[in-house]
């Protein structure tokens, strides 16, 4: 069963995973980067596509089960997690900070989303 | 922060575990675990060591532990002598600087000579030596020679020469201000070293180390093909004259009445030479077969030795072995250190020889007798049919060695991510501490043959008497193999992707395993490199510190755990040591009286050389061959990069 879920911060994970798909390509092909060619980047690379696809559901479809909500949730901040840390690894400070990036629009979306639900339940006791 | 870092790997693992079950692929594991000669106001590089000394020792005071922060990239070129798989390139050379030019060799055995303070190229010189089969040990150098006539004859070409060697054991001397041949040095230029060297002939003779120099005398070892045959070339090192390429004496390792039972025992690594005695100091490594001496019991005192010989004329002066019947491959790796010890008043003229099992020697270097007492050990007997392990074996026990007396404990991360892998796979195999024999079930080598210290050896400031040294922390587990259970293995294989390599002719094959768990994750715990620093007039230990960092995937491990480095450092009078050699791409100042890390900059591959330093036009110069080495990491370049302080 569907209902209206919160699109906030949705766009803020999307550049998020958009700019931590662009470092990595970049420190994937630069020899200064000390990252050229590496599984590393590759696996955040992924993790960031996943995370801009994930985002984009958010975002364009609001009227999702509970379900794929808790799902989009889960997913994204594991993903920034493991992507955090693994750009930790790689001394990547851009990658964190988009991460940074990410965790705002996953916190707006969450938020929001519950302040959604109290907004509906006020208005079911009313 | 290494803290942090440890604790945060473990975060990492769960991370990516966790992130696995939603969106990524899986993850298996990612850690793994001076000499300088001024002239006017230049300050130059101009042998494999820094000098003949191979103190690698710059006088130059620029660069400083406070200013060092500001090092700028003064320039990079790219060779495009880099190649990968079965052609893989492994680059260790130390660039020269001497005659207003950078001189430098690459693993396709051409010489590139460029501007100091551009790189723009003056010329090359290419051997065409890369060009057939691989031969030997394939595509790799460590630099090139330099020699100057005492007193040239203005007009004549090649009264300045450079040398490179080849895989297939050409030795090429070119003119150092055109590059073109020398035609009067051998044929046309070329010396067929190679050619010498006929007795027992299983391979071309591999000249990837450049000679050493003395007044008009290259001393000239060679590397050779190990663990493949019982006999093979006999280690002899050649005397050669500078201008014609002739041979004027050799030095064989090899008893000759032993050349049908064994060979090598060859010199392969650097060798120095005291320039007011004439003496040069020859490391030589292990008689073949390797890793099984059944067949050759008889002693070879210059086998696994230091050894002093005239460099005019080859003759033995002194000789002192120290490793005993060599059944590790534990050559001595690297050109000792020459050092005049200050002590109880006394200037004592001496040599530090780091060798693999993480021992400094350090003896007189007129004599060979030891300034610090050396032991002789008892050390465990052999179980293997046949083999007869030297009872004893000498040990330094000061200065501190490098490494300890027994391998680190199993790593417990490793261990329980492998389920127990490391600890039950230890708990099989023999594991006596240093000198453990190779057994057919399998033995801890501790150091194995990647040391200890390896062939970059260290660098010394002769005016404090600072000695620096980087060492690994790696044990192997050897096993042999019985002859007919690897006949019917591996056929008439020589080698194999298992570790396996035949010890042709001999009672046993041997195979070599790197002790790593399913994930790749090393079952000892770090660190797995470090950096040391002695004072030489007293022995002491200033500081040892983990070095370097284990790059895997691109994550960079904690710094606490080290990295395994080949190459060696370059020290500065200005107090500043300059080294790459480690897994990651990095090469770094350090502050030398405290070992902290000052300044780091990333390049293209593993720094796996030893720095050149030089001053040119007032400005100081630290210039890095970065090629990387397959044994470290698969990254390979072609990258020959300067550094400087702005304008």
């Amino acid at each position: 069963m569907t209902q209206r879920h919160s699109t906030r911060g949705a766009w803020l994970i999307a550049a998020a995973s958009l700019i931590t798909m662009i470092i990595c390509v970049y420190d994937y092909y630069t020899p200064e980067t000390g990252l050229i060619g590496t599984g590393g980047v590759v696996l955040v690379a992924v993790a960031g596509l996943l995370m801009f696809l994930a985002s984009l559901v958010m975002a364009l479809v609001p009227n999702r089960s509970c379900a794929l909500q808790w799902f989009l949730v889960v997913s994204i901040i594991l993903d920034i997690v493991g992507s955090s840390v693994a750009g930790y690894f790689l001394e990547s400070p851009v990658i964190m900070a988009a991460q940074a990036l990410a965790l705002i629009g996953w916190l707006m979306n969450v938020i929001g989303d519950a302040a959604d639900r109290s907004v509906e339940i006020d208005d079911v006791e009313d | 922060m290494s803290k942090i870092r440890t604790l945060a790997l473990g975060a990492l693992g769960l991370a990516a575990a966790a992130a696995a079950v939603t969106f990524l692929p899986s993850i298996k594991a990612i850690a793994q675990g001076g000499g300088v000669v001024a002239s006017g106001d230049e300050q130059t590089w101009d042998a494999f060591g820094g000098n003949q000394q191979a103190q690698k020792y710059s006088t130059a005071t620029q660069i400083t532990p406070e200013n060092v922060k500001n090092l700028k990239r003064a320039w990079s070129i790219h060779t495009g002598d880099v190649s990968s798989g079965a052609r893989s390139t492994t680059w260790g050379a130390t660039p020269l600087f001497i005659n207003n030019t950078v001189y430098v060799g690459t693993p396709w055995y051409r010489i590139v000579a460029v501007e100091p303070d551009t790189g723009a190229t003056k010329w090359t010189y290419a051997t065409h030596g890369h060009e057939g089969p691989p031969e030997n040990q394939g595509l790799k150098n460590r630099g090139v020679a330099y020699w100057a006539a005492s007193e040239p004859q203005a007009g004549q070409a090649c009264q300045k020469m450079v040398y490179v060697g080849t895989m297939t054991g050409e030795l090429h001397g070119v003119d150092a201000d055109t590059g073109k041949p020398c035609t009067g040095f051998g044929k046309n230029g070329v010396v067929d070293v190679n050619a010498w060297a006929p007795k027992n002939s299983k391979w071309k003779i591999g000249l990837l180390q450049p000679p050493a120099v003395y007044k008009d005398t290259l001393i000239m070892g060679w590397a050779g093909n190990d663990w493949v045959y019982k006999t093979e070339n006999p280690g002899t090192v050649y005397g050669i004259d500078a201008r014609t390429g002739a041979m004027k004496w050799t030095f064989n390792i090899i008893p000759p009445d032993m050349e049908d039972q064994t060979g090598t025992a060859n010199v392969w690594a650097g060798i120095s030479v005291d320039p007011e005695t004439g003496l040069a100091f020859l490391p030589t490594s292990s008689p073949s077969p390797n890793y099984y001496g059944g067949d050759r019991l008889k002693e070879m005192p210059y086998a696994t030795a230091t050894v002093a010989v005239k460099a005019e004329t080859g003759e033995v002066v002194w000789s002192r072995q120290l490793v005993h019947h060599d059944i590790w491959d534990v050559d001595i790796n690297s050109a000792p250190t020459l050092v005049d010890i200050q002590k109880d008043g006394q200037t004592i003229p001496a040599l530090i020889q780091a060798t693999k099992m993480g021992f400094l020697f350090v003896l007189n270097r007129n004599t060979g007798e030891p300034v610090w007492p050396i032991e002789e050990r008892p050390y465990p007997a052999s179980n293997v049919p046949g083999e007869v392990a030297a009872k004893t074996q000498p040990y330094v026990p000061y200065p501190e060695p490098t490494i300890p007396d027994h391998m680190p404990p199993v790593s417990k991360f490793a261990d329980i991510v492998s389920f127990g892998q490391c600890s039950r796979w230890k708990a099989r195999i023999d594991d006596q501490g240093r000198y453990t024999p190779p057994s057919v079930r399998g033995a801890i080598s501790w150091p194995a043959t990647l040391g200890g210290v390896e062939w970059g050896g260290g660098a010394l400031d002769p005016t404090t008497n600072t000695y620096v040294v980087n060492s690994n922390i790696v044990p192997q587990i050897y096993s042999l193999v019985p002859r007919a259970e690897a006949d019917k293995k591996y056929g008439k294989a020589q080698r194999d992707r298992d570790g396996y390599a035949a010890q042709e002719g001999s009672a046993y094959g041997f195979k070599l395993e790197n002790f790593l768990n399913m994930w790749g994750m090393p079952c000892w715990a770090p660190p797995y490199g470090t950096l040391s620093s002695y004072d030489m007039n007293t022995g002491k230990l200033n500081w040892k510190k983990p070095f370097g960092v284990v790059q895997k995937w691109g994550f960079y491990m904690p710094d606490s755990w080290g990295s395994i480095t080949i190459g060696a450092p370059a020290i500065t009078k200005s107090g500043l040591i300059f080294i790459g050699a480690s897994m990651d791409s990095r090469v770094r100042a350090i502050d030398v009286k405290t070992g902290n890390v000052l300044w780091k900059h990333i390049v293209d591959s593993p720094a796996v050389a030893q720095p050149a330093i030089y001053t040119y036009k007032g400005k100081q110069y630290v210039v890095f061959a970065v090629g990387g080495n397959g044994i470290l990491t698969p990254r390979l370049a072609d990258q020959l990069v300067a550094f400087s302080l702005p304008n």
